[in-house]
């Protein structure tokens, strides 16, 4: 039972940085109908910007670094948005998606140009210690890592949910003609939609890789298909349940790893995708028409 | 440069454009497939079995792999038959992770080792030849009666269906078709890598031979050849600037979509057909280009207006 829970744990942590992931990439496909590719080597820029902060300036403290993550991600995000994303608008899916990959790889081979294809040592901000919660014994920057991604998560479910702004972004998703018939500032909205997922991104990215101790320039592969998958099986009509399917996903992959085997971590979330797609090919939660 | 270092890079160039066309085939019919990779994957597995265990000659283990390339194809299209148009995507999508998860724990295939002991059996003829196979199943279904009856299913399932088309045969028949390709290309292709591994039928892979489609553009079956051609010798041409090579291909295809949007090959302007003596190369426009498509500028006082009208027409 204890080593359910440890396990149990383990895949919490992990999922709460997919489910970040996803919704950065639910909140770019439901609001602006784009697969943003680009968006896991987003976080990766951000990662590196926290990096540059953290070793330049070693006295700025944790919270300092989260800042300048977010604010290199925002920047590249924002960029992203202006150069290729908003050119392309109303265009089919595919055009975005491949648009967005160009840029993606761009990110990734300048950064591997810029840092070296290598892993880098993330500086140590958080002190390795151990916590006990009950039976269940975490890293401190494992906790850490979760506080951070489910404080962002509650984030942009009260900004979705509760504000001027977020009652707009849900209507844009819903029918972007009458939200702007309504007097919606469509573009102004998309752009901030695609900054926040961003400026999110960029936090948690800092977060995994002081959880890590290491960035990489080709760490957005990791996290970007599986981001993508939690969003399909999810589907994009309730953020909140991109979130629990992303801590779900993070969940199985720690059992499989677990019980059955190591090497069909990375197969489980497929299996998870495909048998959903089956019965219900909208997601579990439903999707807005397409 | 000398010759013998460009080999590789014709040979990869010239089963690249076959498996784009075979993609560009089952695409016609609106089935883009994300699982081209896998298709190619279970050509290249099939007759590396064959040749390596049961020491078969490549001509017959390529026609096999073909077959095996239609049977899976007709398999996924009669899965998809009924599915819209993004959800075939991503069923094809997980249809191929599926296979590669398959082979990955698959010990007879090598498993996670990758498949490997295969002989370099593929020259730069065969790579040719099955190019041109490729090339000129392409160019005969472009212009056929199948080929008409496939743009109009993508284009509008309903119409096409009132007039007579049978939907089920014709999608059927295009990913039967186009899989073929792939899976012909997939088997040259692993006598010439030698090993094949699990992950070359990824996901990354297939969306490869999708961004030659949309690179090429879609409208004809030379924007398909032209894409496949560029984008694997790009890399190649691009060696001068080494270290940056790939930012400057990535650049390439964000450009390509931000000017082009249609791809790199569009059809002439007036929808003229265009003949080279008695041959048909680019068959007449077929179909308007309907309204929301057509990009002009508009007016900044219109465009805020405006800027909600195209999403859409993305979301239809």
């Amino acid at each position: 039972m204890d080593l359910f829970l440890q396990q149990l744990a383990n895949g919490l942590v992990i999922g709460s940085t997919y489910a970040v992931v996803a919704i950065g990439f639910a909140l770019a496909f439901t609001v602006l109908r784009v697969i943003n590719f680009a968006h896991p080597d987003i976080l990766m820029v951000g990662m590196f910007t926290g990096l540059v902060a953290a070793v330049e300036w070693p006295a700025l403290g944790f919270l300092v670094v989260l800042a300048a993550g977010a604010l290199g991600a925002g920047l590249v995000g924002f960029a992203l948005e202006r150069t290729v994303i908003a050119p392309l608008r109303g265009r089919d899916v595919l055009m975005t998606l491949i648009g967005t990959l160009g840029v993606a790889i761009m990110l990734q081979n300048g950064m591997a140009v810029i840092a070296g294809p290598d892993p880098i040592a993330y500086p140590a901000l958080i002190p390795r210690r151990f916590v006990d919660i009950g039976p269940v014994t975490l890293t401190l920057r494992q906790v850490l890592n979760f506080a951070i991604c489910l404080a962002l998560l509650a984030l942009v479910s009260l900004y979705v949910r509760c504000t001027a702004w977020g009652r707009a972004t849900r209507a844009i998703a819903e029918r972007p003609d009458v939200a702007a018939a309504f007097g919606v500032n469509v573009s102004r909205i998309c752009q901030f939609t695609i900054l926040l997922a961003s400026m999110m991104g960029g936090v948690a990215a800092v977060s995994v890789g002081v959880l890590y101790g290491s960035a990489h320039a080709f760490i957005g592969l990791l996290y970007g298909l599986k981001a993508f998958i939690c969003m399909l099986v999810a589907g994009n009509r309730y953020f909140e349940g991109v979130m629990v399917v992303g801590l779900a996903i993070g969940f199985i992959e720690a059992l499989v790893t677990g019980y059955v085997s190591s090497s069909l971590r990375d197969a489980a979330a497929f299996f998870v995708l495909i048998g959903v797609l089956y019965f219900r090919p909208n997601g579990l939660f439903g999707s807005y028409a397409t | 440069m000398n010759v013998a270092s460009l080999e590789p890079v014709v040979i990869f160039t010239l089963l690249n454009v076959c498996m784009a066309l075979g993609l560009y085939i089952t695409a016609l019919s609106g089935q883009l497939s994300m699982a081209t990779a896998a298709i190619a994957g279970v050509g290249g597995y099939l007759s590396a079995i064959l040749t390596v265990k049961f020491g078969w000659p490549l001509l017959p283990a390529t026609t096999i792999a073909a077959l095996a390339g239609a049977a899976v194809g007709t398999v996924l299209a009669l899965v998809t038959l009924k599915m819209r148009d993004f959800i075939l995507k991503l069923t094809t999508l997980a249809f191929g992770e599926a296979l590669s998860v398959l082979a990955f724990n698959w010990d007879y295939i090598g498993g996670a080792n990758s498949f490997t002991g295969i002989e370099l059996k593929t020259t730069i003829w065969t790579a040719l030849a099955a190019m041109l196979i490729a090339l000129y199943a392409a160019w005969r279904f472009d212009g056929s009666r199948l080929g008409f009856a496939s743009r109009a299913v993508r284009d509008d399932p309903l119409a096409a269906g009132a007039m007579g088309v049978s939907i089920a045969q014709v999608r059927t028949v295009t990913f039967a078709l186009g899989a073929a390709l792939v899976g012909m290309g997939g088997a040259i292709q692993g006598h010439y890598v030698l090993v094949i591994s699990p992950h070359d039928l990824g996901f990354f892979v297939s969306l490869n031979f999708i961004i030659f489609l949309l690179f090429g553009g879609l409208q004809t079956m030379w924007g398909p050849v032209v894409g496949a051609i560029l984008l694997t010798a790009l890399p190649e041409i691009l060696r001068f600037s080494n270290q940056y090579r790939l930012i400057l291909y990535g650049l390439v295809i964000v450009l390509v979509v931000l000017r082009r949007p249609d791809g790199l090959l569009t059809r002439t302007p007036t929808g003229r057909a265009v003949r080279l003596s008695r041959w048909t190369l680019i068959p007449a426009r077929p179909v308007n280009v309907p309204l929301e498509q057509r990009n002009r500028p508009l007016p900044a006082s219109l465009r805020r207006v405006a800027d909600s009208v195209p999403l859409r027409a993305a979301a239809q």
